[in-house]
């Protein structure tokens, strides 16, 4: 039962980050073909945003039903949140990737995070069963995301000849290393959150204490001519 | 030039008011992003407008930010320290995401455009909402200014008496945590939607609800106007908004209105819990409306004037505008298009203007269009697009109007992409998709088909003066805000319009007035030959992202959802099947 349990709040976990992550990603294919001069570059990201927006939909119709057998608390922290593609890293807060990206280095970045999403779909897959109804959803999901990779290879290897399918294989083993080495951050950065937390909540109490004998009073406005409060002041 | 800033809270926004006192550009960073709700920086924003005006950072004399950061900063932690140790998470949080709050605007902005920090100036959250709605205001002296939000920089509330734009006294101030925008999120959160997203859901709800229903007595023990000290309490102990990062209300609050709604169990009309929550949507929409009358009143007392600006996030509650109207010392409210924060940077230009050498005696309405849409280019760029996944019908403007309305009249929708975008969360005609008003499939279609929406939402109409006044109660005191959709009205009794599908279920109608000259006017008068004089108007989007700004953003709709036509700036295109 408790196994159960924990194996639902997995998959919820799982379908709701992955929906976050295509979501974030159908943004940058959208932004990369607002970028491109070449109309069959930008028919090719519009379509690819298109799919990928399509994916974030299937992944949130798939986690809804789940959804509605779980505590209340819990599933408010499901809700789609289109702000959460920056907070959980899914989109940078420098900015898209093809604002601050060389293009190669983009096309090449699609190419390797299409195939590797592919892969972690094959974990939710046996997750949440193959022959079921959601699995075949995921079957599709994946074979657009086979098709992508496909593309990608097919651009990147057509506007750099210069470079062999070889370096492909390099950028995919660099990205490849890249996401293994975010999870073992984000796994340390958990374990640290541990042991600094009693840290951070002391330091907390300790500057809100403090700050409860300030006597903010003074900076009330009543009967003031608001504009002629100094335009410096940030208080 | 002057850049007026908002950011960090809810939608970022940048605008542009010039030497002349006239609103160049408005541009949401959501709108760019297409992050709904994005409340970054509006670094994309800012060099839009810059870009689009062909303007150089060393054009702009001034960058003003809506709000006073360190107050915005301190006065919530000032609550929560009082809160200990109940309150150590929302602390840790806040200075750990300190970097996310308004006191990096100063870095952000010199991180991007170095050396412009020096210009950067603060003014007062609420006068920024102040100020924006005096821009829209057709007289600039003695108004009474209520402003009413979830939180600004140190106030929810306020009263400023306008003497003239350099003369702004603040009169009265509700001081956080009380908050009629945080209750009612509150309330919206236990009701299953997103906070700062599904208030306008609570509002369509509540015409289900029963006015005496027993949760309207909850209520209203719940949030109160103190008339002794004329000022609004809330009852903390069943809310948690001011002391907790993920809870707005606690847990007190379930033995008083049931369990909390599980967000993903669709509501509809038919289902047994349907009534409850109506109910206690309509308890919190009658004493939002309660006390913003209490408000309007003191206001009034106060001044003893009888024009009133509205402004801050509240004022997007249409429903309560209707009553307000009706206040007998009331002459006129203005609302502007775009009440919220992210409006608000159109006050904090407008401030940087005041502050310059100008006199006030310039001042220009803005346009309800005000967001420039230079995107020509992209007409090139989408050229595959467009011929891989759609006709062109055609390319002509006269004949596409014609096109448009025999397709309205035979029960399309229509998706729009003309010209500038709008101001506010309200499309008005420029990013929509309109289709007969009086056609109950089409509407349905749009609503729960195309918008994804829930079924109890209403959709509002657009029509020209002349309609309106044969079919609904028109209160003069807000002819301006018929115009932005930004207030509801009544149907005439025993008129036909009560029986229109964009006849909410209470029989009112947060109905647009088309402007004279805009798109949506000559739109409805081509299809006055076609016995068409009422379009269903909702903004162009999927449900969850925010209205499309450029032509990418129009063809993606089409593309993704099952929307046949698009009227853009380049042609009517229809879908290929």
């Amino acid at each position: 039962m408790k196994k159960n349990l924990k194996k639902e709040t997995q998959i919820l976990n799982v379908l709701y980050e992955t929906a976050h992550a295509e979501f974030g990603s159908a943004l940058e294919m959208l932004a990369a073909c607002k970028k491109c001069d070449s109309p069959s570059t930008a028919f090719g990201y519009f379509h690819h945003a298109k799919d990928e927006y399509n994916h974030a939909n299937t992944f949130f119709s798939i986690l809804k039903p789940k959804a509605k057998n779980v505590v209340v608390s819990k599933a408010r922290e499901l809700r789609f949140q289109p702000y959460s593609v920056i907070t959980k890293g899914y989109v940078s807060p420098k900015g898209f990737l093809i604002e601050f990206m060389h293009l190669k280095d983009f096309i090449a970045f699609v190419y390797t995070n299409e195939l590797l999403a592919n892969s972690s779909f094959q974990k939710m897959l046996t997750l949440l069963g193959k022959k079921t109804e959601d699995g075949e959803k995921i079957s599709k999901i994946m074979e657009d995301e086979l098709t992508h990779h496909g593309m990608a290879k097919k651009h990147f290897l057509k506007y750099y000849p210069a470079l062999q399918p070889w370096q492909l294989r390099l950028y995919k083993t660099r990205e490849h290393i890249k996401n293994n080495g975010r999870k073992f951050y984000d796994k340390n950065l958990k374990l640290l959150e541990i042991i600094f937390k009693p840290i951070y909540l002391s330091f907390s109490y300790f500057i809100g204490k403090i700050i409860s004998f300030l006597n903010l009073n003074e900076f009330n406005r009543e009967g003031k001519n608001l504009m002629d409060i100094s335009q410096k002041s940030i208080l | 030039m002057y850049i007026g800033i908002s950011a960090y809270n809810h939608e970022s926004a940048a605008a542009l008011i010039d030497d002349k006192c006239e609103l160049i550009d408005f541009c949401k960073e959501e709108s760019i992003s297409r992050i709904k709700g994005d409340k970054s920086f509006p670094a994309r924003s800012i060099q839009k407008i810059l870009d689009d005006n062909n303007l150089d950072i060393k054009n702009i004399e001034k960058f003003i930010f809506y709000e006073r950061p360190l107050s915005a900063f301190l006065y919530p932690l000032k609550i929560a320290s009082m809160n200990l140790p109940k309150s150590i998470p929302l602390m840790t949080h806040q200075f750990r995401n300190f970097k996310k709050s308004s006191l990096t605007c100063f870095l952000d902005l010199s991180k991007i455009y170095s050396g412009s920090e020096k210009k950067l100036y603060y003014l007062d959250h609420h006068l920024s909402h102040t100020l924006t709605a005096l821009l829209y205001s057709e007289v600039h002296e003695n108004l009474c200014s209520i402003v009413v939000d979830g939180f600004g920089d140190r106030s929810t509330a306020s009263i400023h008496n306008v003497t003239d734009p350099y003369n702004i006294k603040e009169l009265w101030n509700l001081k956080y945590p009380f908050s009629i925008g945080l209750f009612y999120s509150a309330i919206t959160d236990y009701l299953g939607f997103s906070i700062n997203e599904g208030e306008y859901k609570v509002m369509g709800l509540a015409a289900f609800g029963n006015p005496k229903s027993k949760y309207n007595q909850v209520i209203n023990k719940l949030i109160y106007w103190d008339k002794k000290n004329k000022s609004i309490k809330i009852d903390l102990k069943y809310f948690n908004y001011h002391t907790s990062i993920t809870d707005s209300y606690s847990e007190e609050l379930i033995p008083l209105l049931g369990s909390p709604r599980n967000p993903f169990n669709q509501l509809l009309p038919e289902d047994s819990d349907f009534q409850r929550y109506a109910d206690i949507a309509r308890a919190t929409q009658d004493v939002t409306e309660k006390l913003l009358i209490e408000i309007f009143k003191y206001g009034h007392e106060l001044t003893g004037l009888t024009s009133f600006l509205f402004s801050g996030g509240v004022a997007l509650n249409s429903v309560s505008l209707k009553r307000l109207a009706n206040l007998p010392f009331v002459d006129q409210i203005i609302v502007p298009p775009s009440p919220g924060d992210a409006g608000a940077a159109i006050g904090a230009a407008y401030y940087g203007f005041l502050k310059g050498k100008f006199g006030s005696d310039i001042i220009k309405k803005p346009s309800l269009f005000p967001s420039l849409s230079k995107f020509d280019k992209q007409f090139n760029q989408a050229s595959k697009i467009i011929s891989e996944d759609f006709h062109v019908l055609t390319q002509e403007k006269e004949e596409a109007l014609i096109v448009c309305s025999k397709l309205i009249k035979k029960g399309e929708i229509i998706g729009t992409i003309v010209g500038n975008a709008e101001t506010g969360p309200r499309a008005l005609g420029n990013r929509s998709l309109i289709c007969d008003g009086k056609n109950h499939d089409a509407v349905k279609f749009l609503n729960t088909v195309i918008k994804n929406r829930s079924p109890f939402r209403p959709t509002a109409p657009v029509m020209k003066m002349e309609t309106a006044r044969k079919f609904y109660k028109i209160n003069d005191a807000l002819i301006k805000a018929y115009y932005s959709m930004s207030a509801t009205c009544e149907c005439l009794e025993d008129s036909d319009a009560l029986n229109f599908p964009v006849t909410h279920v209470d029989g009112t109608a947060r109905l647009q007035i088309a402007e004279e000259g805009s798109f949506i006017f000559s739109l409805l008068s081509k299809l006055s030959s076609y016995d068409v004089d009422i379009l269903a108007n909702s903004s162009l989007n999927i449900s969850g992202d925010p209205t499309c700004l450029d032509f990418f953003d129009g063809l993606l709709v089409g593309v993704n959802s099952k929307l046949n036509y698009l009227l853009t700036d380049y042609g009517l295109l229809e879908k290929k099947s």
